[in-house]
């Protein structure tokens, strides 16, 4: 394993990047999701439909494309952009980090839109009667009442989307984002040996992975201490 | 920035022409996917902790680590062993697409199992019980009773599994193999053009997917018939 | 009941049950001959439904033996398979095969455990749907069928085995009022045709006019047992005459 002497630390930046990715990404996707659920329980009819156009694009597509396309996409629009200002600009780059945080988020969000949506009906009526009843108004009702049964029911799939969030940061390293995969690239050339230097990127990605699952589980227990055994 | 249609309509049967590999790459692993998924699952099921254990941590490793990186494993990483260019197998492993097949196949197994396992566990306890008391053995029990229990209750999640797996066919293309996305971003590198064709693109897999949803509609409705009231 | 000389069909001697810490069975001794109609009642927990699920080894007993028809039931699979041919059982949720239409159900087990050959199967199931009266039923689906039907197919499956023994666990309490009879019709029909049967039930009726023995339980023990006359005119036992009293009063 001497082979990997010297890249340790390499690798361990690359996995900083990994969780700078996952910690953006996380909030965006949140927003993403809970502006497409909101839009799909809303009563206008266009929210809907967007929302609906929304869940479709991005659960039907393939998520290298969506990178591919936000990344050299949003180049040619900024470039454009910028040559009004400065014709002398040849090209606007958009760092892949950003290009690559907001197209999964963006994707996974989509996934978030239909977690939250069910999640949202999924609270008991009964509570939403009893909160009205009680005089609560409708904000009362919604940070009170809605959100901690819904974030609860929400958990376990919730848990799944941070588990793809952490999986496709890999697929940023295709448009050179320089984490983990990208010191994979450049060890090898240098050292050769390819598995050896893939499987550290896999450790590392399951190791993140790890950290989510037990994350996830503390928080599910934190959940249960006041709605389990309350029989 | 203009939209260029008629370079779509050059472009769509070019891309078009990849659908023969990505649909290989689909049928191919979904198959050999779906008997080492049903292998893992009878692993985890058996009672044994000598099956369970590793098919447990199988799952674990697959399903915590990025597809792109496993890819890259079997595409890059075996060449590094002489034993690998040795064996029967090579030239299947030197081959983009065996590789891409080998490790679409070994990651859609673990999360499958993990689907059928979801089935196998939602059948009716009392039922197998009834079983039990008319004399069945376990064998007759798993194939005559949860077995066609379990698949129809699997099926929904099945189906987005095959979705996902279509989803990754995309990342062949990062091992040059030309499937749909491959010579989609030859395409683009050629001509500048991202928009019109990565959203072309995009349009074709919605279609793939939508084409699947309809079929996995028909199935499940066929699956569920002895669900409804109403003969 | 013993008659002289006459193998009991079931032996439970000192049978004694455990789920962890919980013992749900405490010396058990119980026979039943051939032909004999037992109904079990106590209260919830008491033990009944864990009592005769260890017949048929849907429970495990942990110590003590329990002997059907001569066969000891241990823990090898042979013993086990010998016992459940002779013995059918009868669920409070009746636990039809939902995938399988009605006349499958009947024919599955017959095939498999018994290797009976397709037609045959079909039509000894046909003979006992028509017994519990809806051969109309045969190609539905158990979903499509009331409560009370649904029931008297699980009847008619667990006889086409042809047991030794029948086992009721509570088979009416999931029942709709309305639907009670059909079921008990059944049974009682069954009765008299001398079939040996043990009943969990709570219909005191039922247990009036078919049993030859009424055992009550409680905490995990047969507290009494005696004919039904007996039994219900004059309990012996403190905790069968509060039993009684709670149920009988409405």
């Amino acid at each position: 394993m001497d082979v990997l002497t010297g890249w340790w630390d390499d690798y361990f930046w690359g996995a900083l990047v990994v969780g700078k990715v996952f910690l953006c990404s996380l909030g965006l996707m949140i927003l993403f999701g809970l502006l497409g659920a909101m839009a799909k329980l809303s009563n206008s009819h266009i929210a809907h439909k967007v929302a609906g156009a929304y869940t479709v694009v991005f659960r039907g597509t393939p998520e290298i494309l969506v990178i591919l396309l936000l990344y050299f996409g949003s180049a040619i629009i900024l470039t454009s952009i910028a040559q009004v200002f400065n014709p002398a600009i040849k090209f606007v780059d958009v760092p892949p980090f950003w290009a690559g945080t907001i197209a999964i988020s963006i994707i996974v969000g989509s996934y978030a839109t239909e977690t939250f949506r069910g999640a949202f009906l999924g609270v008991n009526p009964g509570s939403i009667e009893a909160a009205r009843a009680l005089g609560m108004s409708d904000l009362q009702t919604f940070i009170y009442v809605r959100i901690p049964e819904m974030w609860r029911l929400a958990l376990p799939p919730f848990g799944n989307h941070m588990l793809s969030l952490v999986k496709d940061t890999a697929l940023i390293s295709i448009i050179g984002l320089n984490e983990t995969m990208f010191v994979a690239k450049q060890a090898i050339t240098v050292t050769g040996k390819p598995f050896t230097m893939y499987i550290v990127v896999g450790a590392i990605y399951l190791g993140f992975s790890t950290l989510v699952t037990l994350f996830v589980m503390g928080v599910e227990k934190f959940g249960e201490r006041t709605t389990v055994g309350a029989k | 920035m203009s939209f260029d249609l008629q370079l779509i309509a050059e472009s769509l049967p070019m891309m078009l022409m990849g659908i023969g590999i990505t649909l290989k790459l689909l049928v191919i692993s979904g198959i050999l996917g779906l008997l080492l998924a049903i292998c893992l699952l009878l692993m985890r099921i058996s009672g044994r902790w000598y099956f369970n254990v590793p098919a447990q941590i199988y799952i674990y490793v697959f399903r915590g680590t990025p597809i792109l990186v496993q890819i890259f494993i079997v595409y890059y990483g075996l060449p590094q062993f002489e034993a690998v260019r040795d064996s029967v197998f090579w030239p299947i492993l030197r081959e983009p697409t065996g590789c891409a097949i080998l490790a679409l196949s070994l990651n859609t197994g673990a999360y499958v199992s993990e689907i059928l396992r979801g089935g196998v566990l939602g059948v009716d306890k009392g039922v197998l019980e009834a079983g039990s008391a008319l004399g069945m053995s376990a064998h007759q029990k798993f194939i005559y009773i949860t077995a066609p229990i379990a698949t129809r209750l699997a099926l929904p999640a099945y189906s987005n599994d095959v979705i996902s797996l279509l989803k990754s066919t995309a990342l062949a293309s990062t091992i040059t193999i030309a499937d749909m996305t491959g010579i989609a971003r030859t395409i683009v590198a050629d001509t500048y053009a991202p928009y019109e064709i990565f959203i072309s693109l995009a349009i074709i897999y919605m279609i793939f997917t939508f084409g699947l949803q309809k079929l996995f509609g028909v199935i499940e409705r066929y699956l569920s018939r002895y669900t409804k009231r109403e003969g | 009941m013993s008659e002289p000389g006459k193998r009991p069909l079931i032996q439970m001697q000192n049978v004694n049950k455990f789920f962890g810490k919980f013992q749900a069975l405490k010396n058990i001794n119980l026979e039943v001959q051939k032909g004999e109609r037992i109904v079990v009642c106590g209260p919830s927990g008491s033990g009944k439904s864990t009592m005769i699920r260890c017949i048929n080894r849907l429970e495990e007993h942990n110590e003590g033996h329990i002997i059907i028809d001569g066969n000891e039931l241990t823990n090898k699979v042979k013993d086990i398979n010998a016992v459940r041919r002779e013995v059918g059982m009868v669920f409070q949720s009746f636990n039809l095969f939902p995938h399988l239409t009605i006349v499958k159900n009947l024919m599955l087990a017959q095939q498999l455990v018994r290797k009976t050959s397709k037609a045959e199967a079909r039509e000894t199931a046909m003979q006992y749907l028509e017994r519990v009266k809806i051969p109309e039923q045969a190609n539905k689906y158990p979903i499509q069928l009331s409560g009370g039907q649904q029931q008297r197919v699980a009847i008619a499956r667990a006889l086409c085995m042809k047991p030794e023994i029948m086992l009721f666990d509570e088979p009416t309490s999931a029942l709709d009022p309305e639907m009670i009879n059909e079921v008990l019709e059944v049974m009682v029909d069954l009765a008299k045709e001398g079939m040996t049967m043990i009943c969990v039930t709570h219909e005191m009726g039922f247990a009036r006019s078919v049993a030859d023995r009424i055992i009550f339980m409680d905490l995990g023990e047969i507290v009494e047992q005696a004919p039904p006359k007996e039994f219900f005119d004059s309990p012996k036992n403190d905790r069968t005459k509060k039993f009684l009293s709670q149920i009988l009063s409405h």
